[in-house]
């Protein structure tokens, strides 16, 4: 796998830079590794686990940032242009992966690497940048100065730096991240992020603003026949599902808005109800009645679900459905503009708008209970704008709430009103009315996630078929099969977008045809459940243990006052039991040796007492 | 009678058979309209536009994806279209609709 013709799909290099000496190495893509975890999520976990171990602090030299491509990345099939980054996460000490849409991930993959690993901590701010040079295979990549860079925005340095859609994109990150907030993102292409699990502090840790990359490199494919074939065929799938062809391009993702509400499952006031009144006029209907301008879409993406909105202060891309739940439902507030503003201001200093939306509804608990002394209340969507500043800058309180919720409702003598899982703020589903989806949050690597899986097409919408809701009994095989499809669909890296209407089957297809390595569907099915498991094994050695896999007191103790949900806590615990008897895991949430050898996955068992 | 509240595209289709555009708020609102089934209300919105009644039915059957709400409960887990209404009874009806993360759709167990 070198970029050869005779090696197809991956790159087959890894760009690895030193900041603290400065050393930049270019290194072989072990082929064995790139067939178990293919790229993205699966290659960065793989990398981390030999890279970072219990000892390192997440926001020390001695944590790596881990940007990865995946095997389809640049190829051309449709929505091939995400790529993520791994760490160890400074917001909750788990491993993170964190992944985005765009263009830079197309364009980085275009530089000739499947990879990048950024070590250790420049004395001064710098930004790296990656051109290609004379000989397409040897990339000039330069450490350069950012003294006069840093303090800036993430608009401004994207435009400073020569964004260009098309040829040369800018990945950075804004004030949150340089003042080491821990709920701070990276941002690529100047409005899209790596958002949750704060990457963008580990970047701010490491004095790096940004990375450039321009690329010529263009991945080889091995059966090109075969591969204008599954792009005619998932074209025809998009344009036949009325998910892909209508839904998402009409309204945007929050179109789930009303029908979440309606059910009894959208977490209000800090998930002290589960219904809105005002759901309404935040919805996805309501902003393409307003504030919406016009759709766009990441490179090779024929779906097209993001918006661009603007009111009378600002024009941008967004808001998506859990950011407009984090400023709207979740504190509270019903004015669409001052979330629309909000998500605006989230994206410029570089902050995940789900943990700051939801940290701030945290404080507006804290502050309403007694707790904090402080004018936010829920609805004061008037403080949105000062505060998130405050948080970015660490002034005043907000020095308090850059760290997200956990760490801000612990100081203040009330932890149980964080809205999270392993310190990770929870999105827009109420586990009391969902009962999958507390499973999903409570098992999640990264903490509470709806990337991770989400049980909204099976308890909600139907796809492919209704389940229950309410029911406890069987979840555990449906959370499995979406975890494992996620973490698989983010290695490849795809948008998970395309499942709606392409099966698993066509991604086996077109992996096959690109490579040249034979996939079928449960080979396909099977990274996911390896990346899944590494993900289980990193968490166990930093020490987490069964206990974590919990949802916050609330939702296991306090029922549902009202509406159709009403009655109902989670029932975290059976559904947790058959997760980990069904996972081939132990008791104690531990996976079993004959699991970890049928991932292919011996030389990882930890605890060491694990080991055959 | 059933107060019926339509969403997505089924709005705009609404708003077209009565002749009043995009503008119309009570659309958003909610209409009432009299029956005493699902399919009773099916009928009557399909009597006043020809275009929303193609939205909602194939050959008399609910189209994939459409979701039928009575109260927060899907009808496809009480009695679909035969589900009985009482006249407080909210009804709403949602077109094709995604969000979130929907990976594993098409093998799930």
């Amino acid at each position: 796998m070198s970029g050869d013709s005779d090696h197809y799909g991956w790159a087959g290099k890894i760009l690895d830079i030193d900041l603290t000496t400065g050393a930049i190495k270019s290194l072989p893509l072990d082929e064995t590794l790139a067939r178990l975890f293919l790229g993205g999520r699966g290659l960065g976990t793989r990398f981390l686990w030999d890279e970072v171990g219990p000892q390192v602090d997440p926001l020390s030299p001695a944590n790596v940032l881990i940007f990865a491509a995946g095997p389809l990345t640049a190829t051309g099939y449709q929505t091939s242009n995400r790529f993520s980054v791994s760490t160890k996460s400074p917001l909750t000490g788990t491993v993170l992966d964190a992944n985005s849409g765009g263009y830079w991930g197309m364009q980085f993959k275009k530089s000739g690497y499947d990879a990048l690993i950024v070590r250790g901590r420049a004395e001064q701010p710098v930004y790296i940048e990656i051109k290609p040079s004379s000989e397409v295979a040897v990339p000039q990549v330069s450490i350069r100065d950012a003294s006069t860079l840093w303090g800036m925005r993430v608009r401004a340095v994207t435009e400073k730096l020569g964004q260009n859609d098309n040829r040369r994109n800018v990945l950075c990150i804004g004030p949150a991240g340089e003042n080491l907030s821990r709920i701070a993102a990276i941002m690529n292409d100047g409005q899209r992020s790596l958002a949750r699990g704060g990457p963008g502090a580990v970047m701010g840790s490491k004095n790096l603003k940004a990375i450039v990359v321009e690329g010529k490199y263009r991945p080889e494919i091995q059966d090109q026949e075969l591969f204008k074939f599954m792009l005619y065929e998932t074209r025809k799938l998009l344009r036949a599902s009325p998910l892909t062809s209508q839904a998402l391009p009409e309204f945007g993702t929050s179109v789930v808005m009303n029908l979440v509400n309606n059910i009894g499952a959208l977490p209000t006031r800090n998930y002290q109800q589960s219904q809105f009144e005002g759901a309404e006029a935040i919805s996805g209907e309501a902003l393409t009645d307003t504030y919406l301008v016009k759709n766009a879409s990441c490179w090779a993406c024929p779906i097209g679900c993001t918006r661009i909105s603007k009111t009378e202060k600002v024009e941008g891309e967004g808001p998506e459905f859990e950011t407009t739940w984090a400023f709207g439902a979740q504190c509270g507030n019903d004015d669409l503009a001052a979330i629309i503003e909000a998500n605006y201001l989230c994206n410029d200093l570089g902050m995940d708008t789900i943990s700051a939306g939801s940290t701030i509804a945290c404080a507006m608990e804290l502050a309403e209970k007694g707790y904090l002394d402080a004018d936010l209340r829920f609805g004061r969507a008037d403080l949105f704008a000062q505060t998130l500043e405050d948080m970015a800058y660490r002034r005043g309180l907000g020095d308090d709430l850059a760290d997200g919720s956990l760490r801000l409702a612990t100081r203040y003598g009330a932890p149980e009103l964080s809205m999270s899982v392993k310190g990770l703020e929870m999105p827009a589903y109420d586990p009391r009315g969902m009962q999958g989806q507390g499973l999903l949050y409570a098992t999640s690597n990264r903490g509470a996630c709806h990337m991770r899986g989400n049980m909204l097409g099976l308890e909600v919408l139907g796809l492919p078929k209704l389940i229950d809701r309410f029911q406890v009994q069987g979840k555990s095989s449906y959370v499995i099969l979406h975890q494992n499809t996620s973490a698989m669909i983010d290695s490849l890296v795809i948008c998970k977008f395309t499942n709606m209407g392409v099966a698993e089957e066509y991604f086996a297809r077109v992996l096959s045809a690109v490579t040249g390595i034979k996939y079928a569907t449960g080979d396909l099915i099977r990274v996911g459940e390896r990346v899944y498991n590494l993900e289980r094994l990193y968490n166990l050695r930093e020490g987490f243990s069964a206990e974590d896999d919990t949802l916050p007191p609330r939702l296991l103790n306090e029922a549902v006052a009202e509406g159709p949900s009403k009655g109902w806590v989670s029932k975290l615990e059976p559904m947790l039991k058959e997760y980990y008897r069904a996972r081939g895991w132990d008791e104690q949430g531990v996976p079993r040796p004959q699991k970890l050898a049928e991932l292919e996955l011996h030389g990882f068992s930890y605890p060491k007492e694990l080991v055959p | 009678m059933p107060l019926v509240k339509l969403y997505g595209n089924l709005r705009k289709l609404a708003r077209s058979a009565n002749g009043t555009g995009g503008g119309d708020r009570r659309i958003a609102h909610g209409l009432n309209i009299s029956g005493d089934t699902v399919q009773a209300i099916i009928e009557g919105l399909c009597a006043s536009s020809p275009e929303l009644c193609a939205a909602l039915l194939d050959q008399g059957v609910l189209r994939p994806y459409i979701r039928v709400i009575i109260n927060g409960r899907d009808i496809e887990l009480a009695q679909g279209l035969a589900t009985p209404l009482d006249p407080q009874d909210q009804v709403d009806i949602f077109p094709p609709i995604a969000g979130g993360s929907l990976a594993g759709q098409t093998t799930a167990p």
